[in-house]
């Protein structure tokens, strides 16, 4: 069988169940939450592991930032058996009631990146799968953790999409913020427009770490590694669950 | 807002929280006299008739949109600003799927934005997203019922007669683009009433019947129809009830 183009993996390497972190540096530390984690490949952002959790095979594949690395990500795991995907991140709020640390799981998103538009036009709403919402939203609750669910916003040019970099960002950005808008983040928007046309379920699962109203961030790196543990205990317990129905 | 609504000619307090939206006239009459106990009518204006009811013992509302998003935001919005709560809209639609037979149902999860009102609203790239709390009271129910389903993403738009077997032309071709996306079905209000429903914080769900098939040209007969239309109301009642006592979380 053929390697994948970009990721170097090819069927039969992956599980059906994949988490998608955008930083390759994180996967390592998502593939400890595996039992018996292997190194399947590691080319340019993509870094896949795969290993088991409670008997289900999975894998985690970094995604890069931005949607364009993001689609060749997620076309090449279906292309590979993938069927179940959950990106995993961090998000700049937009609503005063969010807080730092706080997890946003995405019904949907705002497609103001440039990816999802080549796939179908702009009118096509970019949705979460239900299904893999609904186990988020219960493998959180069952975590005692707090949710935010509603709509995010995707976009491409992270030096115009922050407050900390651009002072014109808010004012331009306004129709979103009093649109509930939750949060802005760089890769959902056409990982959904993508999983739907693939018939695959995919979702995503937020921590946020800047606040672009109240202009809290969270600095110390030491913070951000039992985010991303917390999430992907989240994320494997709702591939679990999704296992079970 | 106490002030009498312009269009739906009602106030707060008049209408309970919890409505069915159906696009025809007709069927909000027949819901409210057909489904509803204790059923009252309360508004008669253009084409929005309003009964207030019970069903399973609580308390429930109807009110018709007429076609298309530009009156179906109108009556949104008005119940809204009166004080309800959950909205459900059920109606028919046309099938893109060879899967999607006349009679079957559909939940919807999200709509193609191919309205002109909604872009009025906010810009084009905003999702038509339903509820999905809303999603989870109808699947629930669905599956309470026996009734099978298919779950996703429709499109609505305005011109009827661009995009139907009436239509002039070659419509399977103006609707070929939508059908190779995955998306199931076609009709004229889901996504204004779920992008005002994200603004104004209210949840809105939409379950259809599919009334024919745009691929294939199979159409259904009168009492097939019917039979699922029911079924959909019922579905679509009884979500309305678990709705307000929170037992959509059941999933």
């Amino acid at each position: 069988m053929k390697k994948m183009h970009h990721l170097q993996i090819e069927p039969g390497q992956i599980g059906e169940f994949v988490i998608m972190p955008g930083d390759p540096g994180r996967c390592h530390l998502i593939a400890e939450h595996f039992e018996n984690p292997q190194l399947i490949a590691q080319s340019r952002e993509y870094v896949t592991y795969t290993g088991k959790y409670k008997g289900l095979t999975v894998s985690v594949t970094s995604t890069g930032m931005g949607c364009p690395s993001a689609a060749i990500a997620l076309e090449e795991l279906i292309m590979s058996g993938a069927k179940y995907l959950v990106r995993l991140g961090t998000t700049g709020a937009l609503q005063k009631n969010i807080n730092l640390g706080d997890i946003i799981i995405p019904t949907s998103a705002v497609r103001l990146e440039g990816t999802s538009v080549e796939y179908v036009p702009i009118e096509f709403p970019a949705i979460a799968d239900i299904d893999i919402v609904d186990a988020l939203i219960r493998a959180t609750q069952e975590k005692n953790q707090k949710s935010h669910i509603g709509i995010i916003m995707s976009h491409d040019a992270f030096y115009k999409g922050t407050v900390f970099a651009d002072p014109d960002f808010l004012k331009r950005e306004q129709v979103w913020i009093d649109s509930n808008i939750l949060s802005v983040e760089n890769e959902s928007s056409a990982l959904f427009t993508i999983g739907y046309l693939r018939k695959v379920k995919v979702g995503t699962i937020l921590t946020v770490v800047a606040n672009h109203l109240t202009r809290e961030v969270i600095t110390d790196g030491g913070k951000i590694n039992p985010i991303f543990h917390r999430m992907t205990d989240i994320c494997l317990e709702a591939f679990k669950n999704m296992e079970k129905e | 807002m106490d002030q009498v609504q312009y269009h739906t000619r009602c106030k707060k307090g008049e209408v309970n929280k919890s409505v069915l939206l159906p696009g025809d006239i007709e069927r909000a009459d027949y819901i409210g006299t057909k489904f509803f106990r204790d059923s009252e009518k309360i508004v008669e204006n253009r084409e929005f008739h309003i009964y207030n009811g019970s069903y399973e013992n609580k308390p429930v509302a109807v009110c018709s949109t007429g076609i298309g998003c530009m009156s179906a935001a109108v009556a949104i919005e008005e119940l809204t600003n009166i004080g309800c709560k959950y909205f459900i809209r059920v109606g028919i639609c046309g099938s893109l799927s060879p899967q999607i037979n006349p009679g079957n149902i559909i939940i919807v999860t999200g709509a193609v934005r191919g309205d002109g009102a909604s872009k009025e609203y906010v810009p084009i790239k905003y999702p038509a997203v339903a509820d999905y709390r809303t999603i989870t009271a109808l699947r629930n129910r669905a599956k309470k019922e026996g009734v099978d389903y298919s779950l996703g993403i429709i499109r609505t738009h305005d011109a009827f007669y661009m995009e139907s077997p009436f239509a002039f032309g070659d419509y399977k071709k103006r609707v070929a683009i939508w059908a190779e996306a995955g998306v199931l079905a076609i009709e004229n209000e889901s996504s204004t009433l779920f992008v005002i429903g994200s603004l104004r914080k209210v949840p809105v769900g939409s379950i259809l019947v599919a009334a024919g098939n745009l691929i294939t040209g199979k159409k259904g007969t009168k009492d097939e129809l019917q039979k699922s239309i029911d079924k959909a109301i019922t579905i679509a009642a009884g979500a309305l009830v678990d709705l307000q006592e929170g037992k959509e979380k059941k999933i």
